[in-house]
């Protein structure tokens, strides 16, 4: 403790120094307020029967809240779509969008072109397409369209977003379709900076070019795959806008995802913030063991690969 | 002459059939129209009046007859939607200008000096990003009461600032890592501070990043709808996102043709900043994402 206050002390010693602390001062102030103030506050609300307004007592409630999330069927569903959604999207999305990179990798002409109309999707807004989606699966929808007028596999139009498993597969579409554009720039920019000798060296061995594949690009490529799991996995627990627009967690809180059950429970009903706090940390929780499990599975190699 | 024996071997060696490539871009297109088809029809949609944007059969391009711009007319004079535009304007470039700020600041502090809880900061802002800007819902709102933030902008772009930093941090932190010390080092032996070397090395070095990690922000504070709607609840204060949502809920689900009016206009700003800085959306993400 002694040693660590001198080190504090001569630290604030020089001037630079403080000069720092005021280039870091803003951005630990903004954080430290508004993120992780929330989040402590947001796990000690997990233990209250939480009450907001003037004059009101939050009582005491253990983990009564915690509790509740357990045995409360809906938050389930929410949960068990979350990962429905995820494990849809997340493979898909990277697997289509290094397929396509590797295509554009391999082409000489259109590059730029084919790049720019692929990420298009992208930077649309989530509102945007989700509408767009809506009207796609909707019962006199594009895609009924297709399947009756065009192909005729039905008669009647199916009803996309009016049940459970459907609503949600279409959400997933939504979410690979707008995701493929993201996959493929990062996984183009990997593929571009491996050196060219090893293919050089590879083909020289006598490798064909699906042994490169798994010898060469996918070992090389392996941090950017961590990367874009980790960001896709936080993406997929984002997952807000889509459901909201698409299916509003219609038929009967059926097609409900974390964040808008969150949301319902803390706003239309009787406001249940402490069960609300307590599914976010639950959520949160989640979110930290699949990060750290992914950065488990993947650092050895990482670590090889820098020494 | 070595290099160049290397280079024709390697091109040799890369060298495609005809037929090989050929495959490729054919695929290659067949996936562009999977993307490229919904966005067609939203345009498409977008001019047909509203009692036959769902007449059979769908046409993909309306008929010149068909063709009008009266949605979009309509969607012009709605009374706000200006306002609604503006606001998103203001909030998206505000959040933009202070993450950029402050995320550049913290990234130069973690990466080049140690002080004391440095590995604690860095360790807070890591798992900040995990966690779900709307998962903090409850205390965030309660938070906004107390600073009276509700139904003010500030209180959309300090919320959307202290989400999007993190990451930011993250990004740029990456990126300054690998900006040589020797630069600082320069700069000080001249006299300069901390707050030159900033100034001269940082925001000139890591401008790449910087810029791209602004595209981002900018992108994602343009669209945000659950903490905006939660927050601004006066219609004149509405951004463009979470006005769209209320105009389709509002116009019965179906005037799709004034819908799809209004998603077009939404996207021209997006379209616009897109054509423009197009190489810092490829550049400064791919700059963090190989790194790992």
């Amino acid at each position: 403790m002694s040693t660590r206050f001198s080190r504090a002390k001569s630290f604030f010693k020089r001037k630079d120094n403080i000069r720092m602390l005021a280039l870091l001062f803003p951005g630990l102030a903004v954080i430290g307020l508004f993120t992780f103030y929330p989040i402590i506050k947001m796990f000690v609300m997990s233990f209250f029967d939480w009450k907001i307004g003037y004059q009101q007592v939050s009582q005491f409630a253990g983990l009564m809240n915690y509790a509740a999330v357990f045995s409360d069927k809906a938050a389930g569903i929410a949960i068990a779509n979350t990962f429905y959604y995820m494990l849809l999207t997340v493979p898909l999305q990277m697997i289509i969008g290094l397929l396509v990179a590797l295509m554009i990798n391999g082409i000489r002409r259109f590059t730029v072109t084919f790049r720019l109309m692929y990420y298009l999707p992208v930077i649309t807004s989530w509102v945007v397409v989700a509408l767009l989606f809506r009207n796609i699966f909707s019962n006199q929808g594009l895609l009924n369209y297709f399947l009756m007028d065009v192909l005729h596999v039905t008669n009647d139009p199916i009803g996309w977003l009016s049940t459970r498993w459907p609503a949600l597969t279409a959400t997933s579409l939504l979410g690979i379709w707008k995701g493929i554009g993201w996959n493929m720039v990062i996984f183009l920019a990997a593929l571009q900076a491996i050196p060219g000798e090893y293919y050089e060296a590879a083909s020289i061995d006598g490798l064909n070019r699906r042994q490169q594949f798994f010898r060469i690009t996918l070992p090389n490529i392996k941090g950017t795959i961590l990367f874009s799991l980790v960001m896709l996995i936080i993406g997929a627990f984002n997952t807000y806008t889509p459901i909201m627009v698409m299916t509003g967690g219609n038929p009967a809180h059926q097609t409900e995802v974390v964040l808008t059950w969150l949301y319902y429970q803390t706003f239309s009903v009787s406001g249940k913030m402490g069960y609300a706090a307590a599914l976010s940390f639950l959520v949160t929780a989640i979110i930290s063991v699949l990060a750290v499990l992914l950065f488990k599975v993947f650092s050895p190699q990482k670590e090889e690969r820098k020494s | 002459m070595i290099d160049q024996q290397k280079q024709s071997r390697l091109k040799r060696n890369r060298k495609h059939t005809p037929w090989q490539m050929s495959m490729r871009y054919i695929l290659l297109c067949l996936g562009l129209l999977i993307m490229v088809i919904p966005m067609v029809y939203m345009v498409s949609s977008s001019l047909k009046p509203n009692d036959i944007a769902f007449s059979y059969p769908i046409r993909l391009i309306p008929t010149a007859q068909e063709a009008t711009l009266s949605n979009y007319d309509y969607v012009l004079h709605q009374k706000n939607f200006f306002t609604y535009v503006g606001n998103t304007l203001i909030v998206a470039t505000a959040t933009t200008v202070f993450s950029a700020a402050l995320s550049s600041m913290l990234a130069y502090c973690i990466s080049r000096f140690r002080f004391p809880g440095r590995n604690l900061l860095y360790s807070i802002i890591i798992t900040t990003m995990l966690i779900p800007g709307l998962a903090m819902l409850v205390p965030q709102f309660e938070l906004a009461v107390t600073f009276k933030l509700v139904n003010n902008l500030w209180g959309v772009i300090l919320f959307y600032t202290a989400w999007v930093t993190p990451f930011s941090t993250f990004l740029i932190k990456g990126f300054i890592d690998n900006i040589p010390r020797e630069l600082d080092e320069a700069i000080y032996m001249d006299g300069g501070t901390v707050f030159t070397i900033y100034r001269r090395v940082m925001l000139r070095m890591a401008s790449p990043s910087i810029a791209a990690v602004s595209v981002f922000n900018f992108l994602f504070a343009f669209e945000e709808v659950g903490w905006s709607q939660t927050i601004l609840k006066k219609d004149e204060l509405r951004t463009l996102p979470v006005a769209i949502t209320q105009f389709f809920q509002a116009h019965n689900r179906t005037d799709w043709g004034y819908v799809f009016a209004m998603t077009c206009l939404a996207m021209i700003p997006v379209i616009l900043i897109y054509v423009l800085l197009q190489r810092y959306f490829i550049s400064g993400l791919s700059s963090g994402a190989v790194k790992g």
